[in-house]
């Protein structure tokens, strides 16, 4: 651990924090005077100002202190989040952002970032400024008033001595406060030198009435150093409101430590003869210092001096404790987490991967040499690997939640530039996936979301003319379906017109004229490349992005795209994925000597090839299919055996044959990734180990079926390939 | 024996950086991300000093204290409060609850160690 | 001036506020019951301020009483402390011992 580390540590806090923020200022529309939302957006600017003054990063303590006093009158009440203090505080919360990510690169902030900084700040300020109480509050601390430092000539009146003189009387309360005055005794002798220490034990009462853990001592202390008087008056900070401390620079005026002599509890000829002792004065100077006092007749008495020096202890304010307050217990339960590296899980998911291949070969060794017990042993084996293979899954499982809520700003935003009102609904937020795929759902789920909002819920009025409320509602949802998540992104908007879609796909020679589509095809049609048309294109969905981008990332990952819409009603879009990107369900093939692996959930079905021609398509029950030869697609030398067969895989409504020779069953396995040298080629996701120790290759089969899919439509546009839906 | 320190506060990296601090001068620490947390550490092991913040989650920075002051082990224990509020109200509370100490965030290493310094040597 | 033997007691461990109230009548008792006494400081890891004022109260007791009260054996965390506050003469040397007020 070092202060790198500990800066990154600060980075990712940052960051967290500021989304917390984010998720509470979205929150506070709806509640704005909600004490936890309050506080928690305070705590964020709170913590984080704290954290960067460690650092050295002024910009952001500077920037954050701003923001924080403006909270800090939210919290008392005398600021209300008003919609736009809640905007002005997103962009604030952005800002810190930005700042924390400059920091994070080593880099100062660019002028526009500086401007912006500015420019909010004048706003902060001109909140603060607007506040009536703020002159009570904002007055920095009264600083204790400033004694006169060390003169640096001598003045005719002052004392001979070049030590400082400390009187220190402690309040009797500050043992049980955790307080040690022999450790402000220990702290000073680190920043000069203790000349000489007389303890005074005057205060202590008899035996009956001494309380053991109060504190009686006081002390008197000639010190030689070249601190300065803040820096000593600073050593008894923590107890200065509750004793008497005096510090006397060396070279004193003669009526300060007379005025010392009478401030001090003790009696004044005992007081003298322990600054002599000390030798802080000389006997000449002591009868100098007594004899001007007997002038001042009539001397106040001591108790009032101390009273007009404003020295006395204040008087111990027992504020009444108020009830403990009930730890919120509904707090993310963050704290009861570990935060741990995703590269050391990676590894470990990876290890466990080399386990199960190990395993997978111990098992073929038993079963090769035949004895039943090794086998039995090796069975066990492999199942507690796979347990162990599940749990170190769950590990990188991670809720939908915090995703689906960054939502609400994008809504928000969007909503407004819009000028439309819509509402976010989120359900299943703790639905769980895989790390990995929830970074890459981000991209497609904004696209969605915005293409819904823009081209889904309709203007108020046009809502209001179909009899729907003004405010449209867009859903987001989560939950797991057969071993899948599945993600909504419902609106209740004006729904897809077929026709139109139809005519667009036609115009745009997606679909011969005349073709006989199902209601489910016309829609999906809006996922094919080119489809979007500049009519259709706003400020908004139109970035170049169409739905078919959003369609190829999801299918990379290895997911799946559906669309419902009810015209008049809404349209809702359904996201499939696999729970995890590292482990499939393989179905193994041969070709050759070669073993490669088909995502088992991407198998239809498996037939005998039986055409013994060059074609390179199939009559499957009076379907037209196209197919591909593995082994004319990976050059594999040698003759094909006599019975050959054809995987049917089918992926994103389209299905294609693989022709292999040999069918090896099913089989789990983990996924590599291929290095870059090999990551482009064509047809290949990934590699696995097998049991045997052989490498097999993993077929991306939605590669190949785009590949044919782009060969046959060049050859034979709008056949061949069939819509499976 | 190194002198033992609870750092208590929701953000790591500022537990982090007081901790390497405070370990470079020659003191053991023990880390706390809120109350809660910081209570259930209060297993009878020996603490020389508690720094804690105020503002936190789960259970607050004074409601810990209180709690701690109760435990025959912690009663004597000096506390450091970080904050960076300057109300006076949070203060009374603080020093009702036997917190007489207070560190004005945002610090540098340095100024803490000198804090800590005034209450224990390592 | 009683030619009693001294009563000898040893403090162990730390000598603090967590263990002031607890040592306050353990040390007063020979006193009380007025015995001279001896402290062993040799065991003592740790002590504090309560610690050294019930050292002080021992001794302007025992003064009080006209009884000895002899400190000895010092551990270093004891000598720190006391040499710290300047009253290395007070504890250690027999002289002050004398009932004569300072």
């Amino acid at each position: 651990m070092n202060l790198d580390d500990a800066l990154h540590t600060f980075i990712a806090e940052s960051l967290e924090l500021l989304q917390q923020m984010e998720e509470a200022l979205l929150h506070i529309e709806q509640a704005p005077d909600d004490p936890d939302t309050i506080n928690a957006i305070f705590r964020a600017a709170h913590t984080i100002k704290g954290s960067a003054g460690l650092f050295g990063l002024d910009g952001i303590v500077a920037f954050t202190h701003v923001a924080e006093s403006v909270l800090d009158l939210v919290r008392a009440g005398r600021l209300h989040f008003t919609e736009e203090l809640a905007a002005l505080f997103l962009q604030v919360c952005d800002h810190i952002g930005v700042l924390v990510k400059r920091a994070a690169e080593h880099r100062e902030p660019e002028d526009s970032v500086r401007q912006n900084g500015t420019h909010l700040l004048e706003w902060l300020n001109g909140l603060l400024d607007d506040d009536p109480a703020r002159d009570a509050t904002a007055q920095p601390p009264a600083t204790c008033p400033a004694e006169t430092t060390a003169n640096v000539e001598r003045a005719a009146d002052t004392v001979g001595t070049d030590h400082w003189h400390i009187s220190l009387r402690f309040g009797q309360d500050l043992l049980r406060n955790g307080m040690d005055p022999l450790a402000f005794v220990r702290y000073l002798a680190t920043l000069g030198r203790v000349q000489h220490i007389v303890t005074l034990t005057d205060s202590l009462p008899g035996a009956d009435d001494m309380d053991p853990e109060s504190c009686y001592l006081g002390f008197e202390i000639a010190f030689r150093s070249d601190a300065d008087k803040a820096t000593l008056e600073d050593v008894f900070e923590f107890v200065r409101d509750d004793s008497l401390i005096r510090i006397l620079p060396p070279h004193s005026r003669t009526a300060e430590y007379q005025q010392l002599i009478q401030a001090l509890p003790e009696d004044d000829m005992r007081l003298g003869e322990i600054l002599v002792r000390c030798g802080t004065l000389t006997e000449a100077e002591l009868a100098e210092v007594l004899r001007s006092q007997a002038h001042d007749v009539p001397a106040a008495p001591v108790g009032q001096l101390l009273v007009e020096q404003g020295i006395v202890h204040p008087p111990v304010v027992e504020a009444a404790l108020k009830k403990q307050q009930q730890a919120k217990e509904n707090r993310q339960a963050a704290n009861n987490l570990i935060r741990v590296d995703a590269g050391k899980l990676d590894q470990l998911i990876d290890l466990i991967g080399e386990l199960i291949i190990a395993g997978a070969g111990a098992s073929l060794v038993a079963q090769r040499a035949g004895n039943g017990e090794l086998m039995e042993a090796t069975a066990l084996l492999s199942r507690l690997v796979e347990e162990v293979r599940d749990s170190a899954l769950t590990l990188r499982m991670v809720q939908i939640g915090s995703t689906f809520n960054r939502f609400q700003r994008v809504v928000r935003d969007v909503a407004k530039e819009l000028g439309k009102d819509i509402r976010l609904d989120i359900s299943g937020g703790e639905t769980e996936l895989d790390k990995t795929l929830v970074e890459k759902i981000g991209d497609p789920l904004t696209h969605l979301v915005r293409n819904a909002m823009d081209h889904g819920i309709e203007p108020a009025e046009a809502r209001l003319a179909r009899g729907k409320p003004a405010q449209g509602l867009l859903r987001l949802n989560a939950y797991h379906e057969s071993g899948s998540i599945v993600i909504e992104v419902a609106d209740d908007g004006g729904g897809l017109n077929r026709e139109r879609i139809l005519r667009k796909a036609i115009e745009r020679s997606l679909v011969a004229e005349g073709a006989a589509l199902s209601d489910a095809e016309i829609l999906n049609l809006i996922f094919e490349p080119g489809f979007s048309t500049a009519e259709q294109i706003s400020n908004l969905s139109g970035r170049g992005v169409g739905m078919d981008v959003v369609k190829r990332n999801i299918a990379a990952l290895r997911g799946s795209i559906e669309l419902d819409s009810t015209e008049g009603l809404g349209t809702t879009v359904r996201i499939r994925l696999p729970l995890t990107l590292a482990i499939i369900d393989g179905f193994l093939v041969g070709v050759g000597n070669a073993a490669y692996v088909v995502p088992q959930d991407l198998v239809v079905e498996c037939i005998e090839l039986d055409c013994e021609g060059g074609h390179d398509y199939l009559n499957l029950r009076g379907e037209v299919l196209p197919f591909i030869r593995l082994r004319n697609l990976f050059d594999i030398e040698g003759a094909p055996p006599r019975r050959q067969n054809v995987v049917i895989v089918q992926f994103g409504g389209l299905r294609a044959g693989l022709v292999v020779d040999q069918l090896m069953g099913e089989f789990q396995t983990v996924i590599k990734p291929l290095g870059k040298v090999f990551g482009r080629i064509r047809g290949i996701g990934g590699f696995t180990i097998l049991g045997s120790g052989e490498v097999a290759l993993i077929l991306d089969v939605a590669g190949l079926i785009q590949h044919l899919a782009s060969q046959r439509h060049e050859a034979h546009p709008h056949t061949f390939l069939k819509e499976s839906l | 024996m190194a002198k033992t320190i609870m750092i208590v506060d929701d953000s790591a990296s500022l537990r982090q950086v007081v901790s390497i601090a405070l370990k470079g001068a020659g003191y053991d620490t023990v880390e706390a991300c809120d109350g809660k947390d910081a209570l259930s550490k209060l297993d009878g092991r020996k603490l020389h000093l508690i720094i804690s913040d105020v503002n936190m989650p789960n259970m607050d920075g004074l409601s810990f204290v209180r709690a701690a002051k109760q435990l025959p082990a912690y009663k004597f224990t000096p506390v450091i409060m970080l904050t960076t509020e300057v109300s006076d109200a949070k203060k009374q509370e603080g020093q009702a609850a036997g917190a007489k100490a207070w560190v004005v965030k945002p610090f540098q290493p340095a100024q803490m160690l000198a804090a800590v310094s005034k209450l224990v040597l390592p | 001036m009683t030619h009693n033997p001294a009563r000898l007691l040893s403090v162990a461990g730390e000598l603090t506020i967590y263990t002031a109230s607890e040592w306050k009548p353990r040390l007063l008792a020979p006193l009380l019951e007025g015995e001279h006494l001896e402290l062993d400081l040799g065991a003592v890891q740790e002590l504090d301020t309560a610690g050294l004022q019930l050292l002080l109260l021992a001794k302007k007791e025992a003064r009080a009483r006209g009884l000895t009260l002899l400190f000895c054996n010092h551990s270093p965390a004891a000598l720190e402390a006391i040499e710290l506050c300047g009253l290395a003469g007070f504890f250690g040397d027999p002289v002050l011992l004398s009932p004569t007020g300072p």
